[in-house]
């Protein structure tokens, strides 16, 4: 998405726009989902999560940040109503499994069957590998490495120090490929 | 014993930035070594031997460890294409429908709906409610004892009426005991009045409230059976009305002889 096309539909939504509202559910649903399934751990969990994300988006809509703050900002709040989810749901960790069926539902591009199964396939070990991960470092890769923030928003977002997030950062992601591999040795090859 | 955890070593192994490698450590490092062969073959296995005690940056490790799993790293570029996920069909509109103007009335409904699903789902929600309970309790029915003797002695007024003579003689039993541990009675007649007359306005005005709220119980009890009979007295005159009873039959007239 263009910066120029986010500032105006974050301006629409601030305006109390319903169809810049509709424009940004739509074309957030996916990430909030995502990032609402990497807490959730579960397919129904997340749906009814995300749901819970957007509405709280929607009665915040007057204090959306704008520009370049409004994504780590969305991601707070995201972060913020997961939590309160899952102590709701009194589960500190999701469950270290993977849910087959969100991976056979993932939106694919690949032209191919065989090539959609594979991809399928290595998305599915990476999700199942990133369950296995400590919270904390489940958090960190997920914010940094899947959704592309910085340290610093990482570091604000869960409210650690910066030199915590750097060098849990690659901790996590030498715990990742060291789970990525047993998972894989498990199926039989990466 | 060593106080060092499997995750310490291989933490000083992997960021030394944040876990100092302090040499006075070291005995104990190599004692969880020698004794935790999963160490052992996890830094074996990542070359972090070498790494436990040399000055190399925690970042230039992990990517060497990153190295060696080949394959992985491919794996691992492709974690940004995790950033979205198809949540179902109908889940926008879900949305739409969740955030959508609704009346304001629906809209406390749904507040105080959720306020009091919150409030039931904390955790010490039933000692609240007896800590509340018993303050009531003792706000109208005074301490705690005197409740205990106003519910007694309506116990044994009832117990009386249906046992009769053995409740009688445990009641005197009981009188005597009491009295056996009841206070000195004051000295002067008017004694007793002067001590009524010293009780706390607040605990008289509590007390003239509780004796009030009584009232109200027992009037609304009344008011509530004598709506109970009408309704079973109309019920009564319906059924009959709808289903009288069989006529008597008329006496045969008398055969003249």
């Amino acid at each position: 998405m263009e910066p120029d096309d986010l500032s105006t539909l974050i301006d629409g939504c601030r305006a109390g726009d319903a169809l810049a509202w509709e424009a940004f559910v739509r074309r957030f649903q996916g990430r909030v989902f995502a990032l609402a399934y990497s807490y959730a751990g579960d397919r129904e969990d997340a749906r009814d999560l995300a749901q819970e994300i957007f509405v709280r988006l929607y009665e915040a809509r007057a204090q959306w940040l704008t520009g370049d703050e409004f994504l780590p900002w969305m991601f707070r709040v995201a972060r913020n109503r997961s939590v309160d989810f899952l102590r709701r749901r009194k589960v500190r960790t999701p469950p270290a499994t993977v849910d087959e069926a969100a991976v056979d539902e993932l939106a694919d591009p690949a032209p191919s069957a065989e090539a959609r199964a594979l991809d399928s396939d290595r998305r599915g070990l990476l999700r199942a590998a990133l369950r296995g991960l400590s919270a904390i470092n489940r958090e960190i890769v997920v914010l940094r490495d899947v959704h592309g923030l910085s340290i610093q928003q990482v570091a604000s977002i869960l409210g650690i120090p910066l030199g915590t997030v750097k060098s849990r950062a690659s901790r996590a992601r030498v715990e990742l490929a060291e789970r990525v591999l047993a998972l894989a040795r498990g199926r039989g090859g990466v | 014993m060593s106080g060092m955890t499997c995750d310490s070593v291989r933490a000083a192994a992997l960021d030394p930035g944040t876990h100092p490698r302090d040499w006075m450590r070291r005995p104990e490092v190599d004692a969880h070594l020698r004794r935790c062969e999963n160490c052992r073959d996890w830094i074996e296995a990542f070359g972090a031997g070498e790494h436990l005690w040399a000055a190399e940056p925690a970042e230039a490790f992990a990517d060497s460890v990153l190295a060696r799993t080949a394959g992985v790293e491919a794996l691992l570029a492709e974690l940004p294409s995790l950033a979205e996920m198809d949540p179902g069909p109908g889940f926008a509109e879900r949305v739409l429908v969740a955030t959508s103007r609704r009346p304001a009335a629906a809209r406390w409904r749904v507040r105080w709906a959720e306020a009091w699903r919150a409030v039931v789902r904390r955790p010490r929600f039933a000692w609240e409610v007896a800590y509340v309970a018993t303050v009531c309790w003792v706000l109208i029915f005074g301490n705690p004892v005197g409740a205990w003797e106003w519910g007694a002695s309506n116990i044994g007024a009832i117990a009386q009426e249906r046992l009769g003579g053995p409740v009688n003689e445990l009641r005197t039993d009981l009188e005597s005991w009491r009295a056996r541990w009841a206070p000195e009675p004051a000295a002067a007649p008017g004694a007793a009045r002067q001590q009524v007359d010293h009780v706390h306005p607040a605990l008289r005005a509590w007390q003239a409230g509780a004796e009030r709220i009584q009232r109200g119980a027992a009037y609304v009890f009344d008011a509530l059976k004598h709506a109970w009979t009408s309704i079973a007295e109309w019920v009564a005159s319906l059924v009959q009305q709808m289903w009288p009873p069989p006529a008597e039959p008329q006496a045969s007239p008398a055969r003249s002889t």
